[in-house]
């Protein structure tokens, strides 16, 4: 298999699921001839055509509550949201209209929303949000944070294929520094399932999105041997993995981009502190960047966001315990 | 590389009346359509009645919502379109359900939250769809149904089916931003998407005056959209019919979408608890007078010369029907509160014993009933 980035990753599940399946067909702001904001419909427009390649107004809003009608009758379509930040317009059509549906009627919404979240492009309060825990715990919803290729890859062929809708929250600091042996057509990452990508015995980092780099680069050094586990699906939560990981090492930290209150982290802490306290040896720690939103100038924006260095030092703290 | 023809262009009109109804086509509005509408009507107008005693007596929870004075709208748009296209009504349009087929007493089983009704007891009153008769389930967030069914009527375009996607939106909808977006999306892909406006004159104690500015939503629709748009008496079924079943017409020979502003007045309040002590008792009392929709039809019927006994049997039937549906909805099981959490999703996600996922077989993640 050729090699690829994580943003080809994303190109080449958007071609495959359109090549394969006539129900899809994607939707959102600039995806057409421009090939979207950060290139992850490049060339698609000129291979599927002007109706399965949708540039829209700039109305969020309108065009996922479209989305949700074309679901309805049978459609599969997969809207691009041109920065993560912008999913607080959409809000009510995701959480109202999307979320809810299937449970109070039966009726089948497959949707997808993909969207670039995450900082370290010097984006600011608005272009470098990690807004995945605004729906972490909204029943009705899946929420996938893919922190490899691969899975960049798998989770959205699994996404597209899933009958629920699900958000897609890709890592755009990952786009282009990512970059591994591209999977195949047929590969898959199965939504709700955690994987440990490095095992080990002495912490457990759970992670996910842009903190598995950070969390494998972190440790590659270190003495201790560091067990990563990346939750891939933020929301529902693989509680069984993250209990058995945190039983093999009795040491937790949860590191995650959103700002340190909201979001997935504070779902992990209380499920161990409910169902693992007696597996720890030391307090859970969290590494998070403080309840702030995202800042633009260079020394603000490395201050805040989690750096291998940073979680080097806050590991560093857990072991000693 | 297909493209999407341009809208035509609409000049801004100023001073729109009431169409007039030799304009509506009235006049060929079959006779059958016409008791059909007034079966409709009057099924709507009493089992409304009937769930008002039902939640005053105790036995509905929550609250009750009706559209007394609003029925003909809600019969007249559902009745005009074909069996293949769907539609998203909202709370004043129950006469809309059952001329897709639904049920008395399943709406019924609604409004008792039982576990056979069409949410299954996870909501109440006029907040279900039934997706097998293409009726989309209410949402209270109004304005959000709007671009939904441009989106249903995008994939119709896109698969190349003669088939059209409908909402009612209250005049109150058009301050949400939803509906702005829906209608620009509707406009630039110019999909068979028919929008039916309920303007009852309040948004529940708010008069239109204090929503906005342009209270002519028609001509807003046509000027700002470019969406060809009719506004008629929204009292008047057979006028709404025939206004309804001509977008519905246009929509599907393929001239994009269409509007119909139906004027009327909510000739009850918000819902139950609301006595709409802020609309002058005089116009309310002319309204019940001279615009009730229910005596409108008949009196047109008559007109027509259809038999007083032939009225009467269509009332009594309508009648019949619902205390039936009533006391088949009340025979309902209640829901088991064991079932709470079944079908979240169409595809729960668990894992087996290996640790990999495992998916429910299709269909297991749908809801009983």
């Amino acid at each position: 298999m050729p090699e690829g980035t994580y943003l080809d990753a994303v190109h080449a599940a958007l071609r495959d699921a359109l090549r394969e399946d006539e129900r899809v067909f994607l939707l959102g702001e600039d995806i057409g001839a421009f090939g979207g904001a950060f290139g992850a419909t490049r060339g698609l427009l000129e291979e599927f055509g002007a109706e399965r390649v949708l540039d829209t107004p700039i109305a969020e809003e309108g065009f996922v509550g479209a989305a949700i009608g074309a679901a309805w009758v049978g459609e599969r379509p997969v809207v691009e949201l041109q920065f993560a930040d912008f999913v607080s317009c959409p809000f009510d059509a995701i959480v109202t209209v999307a979320a809810k549906t299937h449970w109070r009627s039966g009726l089948r919404l497959p949707l997808v929303i993909r969207a670039p979240s995450g900082g370290g492009i010097r984006g600011g309060p608005f272009h470098a949000s990690s807004p995945e825990g605004w729906f972490v715990g909204t029943a009705g919803l899946k929420v996938v944070c893919p922190g490899t290729v691969e899975d960049a890859y798998g989770l959205l062929r699994a996404a597209v294929e899933d009958d629920d809708p699900v958000l897609v929250f890709e890592h755009k600091r990952l786009y282009r520094s990512l970059r591994a042996e591209l999977p195949g057509g047929d590969h898959r990452t199965p939504i709700g399932v955690a994987r440990v990508v490095q095992a080990g015995t002495d912490a457990t980092v759970v992670t996910y999105g842009g903190g598995v780099p950070i969390a494998l680069e972190a440790t590659a050094e270190l003495a201790a041997g560091v067990e990563v586990l990346d939750l891939r699906t933020v929301w529902p939560l693989d509680e069984e993995a993250i209990l058995e990981s945190v039983g093999r090492t009795s040491r937790l930290l949860v590191l995650q981009e959103a700002s340190r209150s909201g979001g997935v982290a504070g779902h992990v802490l209380s499920l161990v502190a409910r169902r693992g306290f007696e597996l720890l040896d030391a307090p859970p720690a969290l590494h998070a960047p403080p309840d702030t939103p995202v800042p633009f100038a260079p020394e603000l924006e490395d201050a805040y966001l989690p750096s291998a260095a940073s979680l080097r030092v806050a590991l560093g703290e857990l072991l000693d315990y | 590389m297909p493209t999407f023809p341009r809208p035509p262009r609409c000049g801004w009109r100023s001073g729109s009346s009431l169409t007039t109804e030799a304009a509506l086509d009235v006049p060929s509005v079959p006779g059958a359509t016409r008791l059909e509408l007034l079966r409709l009507i009057l099924l709507q107008r009493l089992f409304e009645e009937r769930t008002l005693t039902l939640y005053r007596q105790g036995r509905i929870p929550g609250s009750v919502y009706n559209g007394r004075g609003q029925e003909a709208v809600a019969a007249a748009a559902g009745l005009a379109l074909g069996p293949d296209d769907v539609v998203a009504p909202l709370n004043r349009e129950l006469a809309c359900h059952f001329a897709r087929g639904v049920t008395v007493a399943h709406a019924f089983r609604n409004f008792l939250g039982k576990a056979t009704g069409p949410t299954f007891g996870r909501d109440g009153n006029m907040h279900f769809g039934v997706p097998e008769r293409g009726v989309f389930p209410l949402v209270s967030m109004l304005g959000n149904l709007c671009p939904v069914v441009v989106g249903a009527a995008l994939a119709f375009k896109r698969r190349g089916e003669a088939r059209v996607a409908l909402t009612f939106l209250g005049e109150g909808a058009f301050s949400v931003g939803d509906v702005h977006e829906g209608l620009g999306l509707a406009g630039v892909w110019q999909v068979p998407a028919v929008f039916v406006i309920q303007s009852n004159g309040w948004s529940y104690s708010t008069p239109v005056e204090r929503q906005m500015v342009n209270t002519n939503i028609a001509e807003r629709i046509e000027g700002g959209w470019s969406i060809p748009a009719r506004r008629v008496d929204g009292t008047d079924a057979l006028a709404v019919y025939a206004a309804v079943r001509a977008a519905v017409t246009r929509a599907r020979a393929g001239e994009g979408p269409q509007a119909v502003e139906a004027l009327s007045l909510r000739m009850h309040g918000h819902a139950a608890h609301d006595d709409a002590r802020y609309v002058d008792r005089s116009l309310r009392e002319d309204y019940e007078r001279t615009r009730d929709p229910v005596r409108r039809l008949q009196e047109r019927l008559r007109l027509d010369g259809v038999p007083e006994a032939k009225l009467e049997a269509v009332r009594r039937a309508a009648e019949e029907e619902v205390a039936a549906g009533l006391a088949e909805a009340e025979a309902a099981p209640a829901p088991d509160p064991a079932t709470l959490e079944d079908g979240v999703y169409a595809h729960p996600v668990r894992r087996d014993d290996a640790g990999s996922a495992v998916r429910e077989p299709l269909g297991s993640g749908r809801c009983r009933g």
